[in-house]
C-alpha cells in the first residue's frame, strides 16, 4: 500500500457556530453557505471523546443536532483550541 | 444420446477435501494432524469454511468468523481459500473413476458417485471394484494430506472412504460408516436392515428438520421408518415422504453419469486462398470464440483442441495443443496453436481453416463445475468488467477519480481515522 497516495475520508469541516446561553449550539454556518447559517432546533445527543493522550491529545464534545430544516448534523468542539467543526459520525 | 445411469453404486469420499489439499500444498513439516488448520471461506463474507479435527477439539467450527475462532484458538493457523486448485484436483479424481465406470457423478468437493452396474464382468467380485477404484484414485496423481494416496491405500492414514450398495443415498452412508482407506459394503436386501441402526444426521436434512425430528425422540433411520408414512408427510410435507423413503430404503437413486461431449468443429471457407499470417490468427480467434459458444461446450473445459488447415492444391496443414490446465479462455487456447503458426506455418495458402475441440474436463475456471466456484467464477467475471469500465473512465477523464475505500483503523473513536481513500487501480 502506497501511504502517500491515501486520502482520509471523513476530515472535519470548520464551521462557525453561535452558542446560546447555555453554552450548547444555537446556529451553524458552514463556509459554503451563502445565505447565512442554519438554526439549531434541538440537541440531541452530547458526548465527549478524549484520546490520543500519549501524543498530541485530542479533546472533542460532540453534539447531535437537529437543524430547523430537519436534518440531523454532527457538530463538535474541539476543547484544547475552541474551534467547531462539522463531521459525519 | 442415452442416459447414462446405475443403480448400484460406489460412494467415493474425501471429507475435508479442500482442506487436505491445502494441507498437501504447504512445504516443509505441514504438521496436519497436530496443528489446528482452518480453510477461509471462498464466498465474500470472512468466515471458517472447513475446519481440521485439532482445531475444532479446540471448539472451532465452520461459519464462525475469523475473530470468533482466533479467540478460542490462538494456535490456529488460516488458510486463503483456492477453489480453482480444489477444482482442478477433485477434477483428477472424477476423470480416474471415469476410467473404472463410464457413469460417473461427481456431488461436491471429495464426494462422486461411480456407478457400478455391470462392472463384474470386467473386474469381478464388489470388492475387486473398489480394489480397481481405489488403485485408480491412487495412480491419478492427487495429493491430499502428507501422504500420497497410493502409499494410503493400505494404510489407515488414507481418508478416501469408500461405501458400496443400492442407490446413492444407501452408497453415501455406507461411505460415511467406512474407515479411512476402508469400503463399507452393503449387500442387496440388507439395505433396511444397514440403515436402521443409522442417526438421522445422515439424511439430508435442513437444521430446523433435524431438530424437530430429535424434538420428536427420533434418532435414528430405524425409529422414523417404524412410523407411518402418513403420519411423517403429515408432519414434514413432502419433504417428509421423501425422508421416510430414504430412511425406510425404499427409494434407490440411480446414478446418473456426465456425458461426455461429442467433438466441436467449426469452419471457415475463404473466398479466396490466404495465406497472411495475420489474418490466419485473426480467424483462428474468431472460429475459437465460434467453438466456445457451442451450446454443447457450456459446463466444460476444453482439454485438447486441433486446427487445420486445407491448403491449395490439395495439402493440408495441422496443429494440436493439449492443455496442462484444461480451459475456456479463448487466448489460453490460442497461443500454442498461433505460436504452431509462426514457427512451423502452413506450406501454401489457406483454403479453408477448421477448428476442432476434441478433448474436454468437468468444470472450468471460467464456469465452475461447483455452485461456490460458480460464485467465485461470478466474482472473477465481476473484476473483469470492473477494470474494464475503469480503463474507459481513465481515457475519458484523464485523471483518477476512482477510490477504493480501504480500512485504516476502523475500531478508532475519531471518524477520520477509521476509513481512508486509495486510488484505485484494477
Amino acid at each position: 500500500m502506497k501511504t502517500d497516495r491515501l486520502r482520509a475520508l471523513n476530515v472535519p469541516e470548520s464551521v462557525a457556530v453561535e452558542l446560546d446561553a447555555d453554552g450548547q449550539p444555537a446556529a451553524v454556518r458552514r463556509s459554503k453557505d451563502k445565505c447565512g447559517g442554519q438554526a439549531v432546533e434541538t440537541v440531541l445527543d452530547v458526548w465527549r471523546t478524549d484520546d490520543e493522550w500519549w501524543r498530541h491529545s485530542i479533546s472533542r464534545r460532540y453534539y447531535e443536532v437537529m437543524l430547523d430544516s430537519g436534518k440531523r448534523t454532527v457538530l463538535f468542539e474541539d476543547l484544547h483550541t475552541g474551534e467547531w467543526f462539522i463531521q459525519k459520525p | 444420446m442415452s442416459k447414462l445411469v446405475s443403480d448400484t453404486a460406489a460412494c467415493c469420499w474425501i471429507p475435508l477435501f479442500a482442506l487436505r489439499c491445502e494441507v498437501a500444498r504447504m512445504t516443509g513439516a505441514a504438521p496436519s494432524s497436530s496443528h489446528p488448520i482452518a480453510l477461509l471461506s471462498p464466498d465474500a463474507g470472512r468466515r471458517l469454511w472447513q475446519v481440521s479435527p485439532v482445531a475444532r477439539r479446540a471448539g472451532v467450527k465452520p461459519g464462525m468468523t475469523v475473530s470468533q475462532a482466533i479467540g478460542l484458538c490462538p494456535a490456529l493457523k488460516l488458510c486463503e481459500p483456492d477453489p480453482v486448485h480444489y477444482d482442478e484436483q477433485f477434477s483428477l479424481l472424477v476423470a480416474a473413476l471415469a476410467t473404472v465406470s463410464p457413469v460417473v457423478e461427481p456431488v461436491e468437493l471429495g464426494r462422486a458417485y461411480v456407478g457400478t452396474d455391470g462392472l463384474e464382468g470386467l473386474y469381478g467380485a464388489p470388492e475387486k471394484i473398489v480394489e480397481v477404484i481405489q488403485l485408480r484414485i491412487a495412480n491419478c496423481g492427487l495429493r491430499i494430506g502428507n501422504a500420497s494416496i497410493e502409499s494410503a491405500i493400505a494404510n489407515p492414514q488414507s481418508e478416501i472412504r469408500v461405501g458400496c450398495g443400492r442407490g446413492k443415498f444407501v452408497s453415501w452412508v455406507a461411505a460415511t460408516r467406512a474407515r479411512p482407506g476402508a469400503a463399507v459394503m452393503v449387500q442387496p436386501g440388507e439395505e433396511g436392515k444397514f440403515l436402521a441402526s443409522q442417526p438421522i444426521a445422515v439424511l439430508p436434512l435442513d437444521p430446523d428438520t433435524h431438530r424437530r425430528l430429535l424434538q420428536l425422540g427420533i434418532r435414528t433411520l430405524g425409529a422414523l421408518a417404524a412410523l407411518p408414512e402418513e403420519a411423517v408427510v403429515s408432519q414434514f410435507g413432502r419433504a417428509g415422504r421423501r425422508l421416510w423413503r430414504l430412511a425406510a430404503g425404499r427409494i434407490a437413486e440411480p446414478v446418473v453419469g456426465l456425458v461426455v461431449p461429442e467433438p466441436i468443429v467449426v469452419a471457415l471457407t475463404f473466398y479466396s486462398p490466404v495465406g497472411e499470417r495475420e489474418l490466419l490468427a485473426r480467424t483462428l480467434d474468431t472460429l475459437l470464440d465460434r467453438a466456445l459458444k457451442h451450446p454443447r461446450r457450456i459446463g466444460w473445459r476444453v482439454h485438447a483442441v486441433c486446427v487445420h488447415a486445407e491448403l491449395e492444391h490439395g495439402a493440408s496443414w495441422r496443429a494440436t495443443a493439449t492443455l496442462k490446465d484444461p480451459t475456456a479462455d479463448r487466448e489460453r487456447l490460442a497461443a500454442p496453436l498461433k505460436s504452431q503458426l509462426e514457427q512451423a506455418p502452413p506450406a501454401g495458402a489457406v483454403e479453408r481453416l477448421v477448428v476442432e475441440f476434441t478433448a474436454f474436463a468437468p468444470g472450468t475456471a471460467e464456469l465452475q463445475l461447483f455452485a461456490r466456484d460458480a460464485n467465485a467464477a461470478a466474482r472473477a467475471g465481476r473484476r473483469r468488467a470492473l477494470k474494464s469500465a475503469v480503463r474507459e473512465i481513465e481515457l475519458r477523464i484523464k485523471r483518477p477519480m476512482l477510490y477504493h475505500v480501504i480500512e485504516v483503523q476502523p475500531w478508532s473513536r475519531l471518524p477520520e481515522r477509521r476509513y481512508a481513500l486509495i486510488d484505485y487501480e484494477p
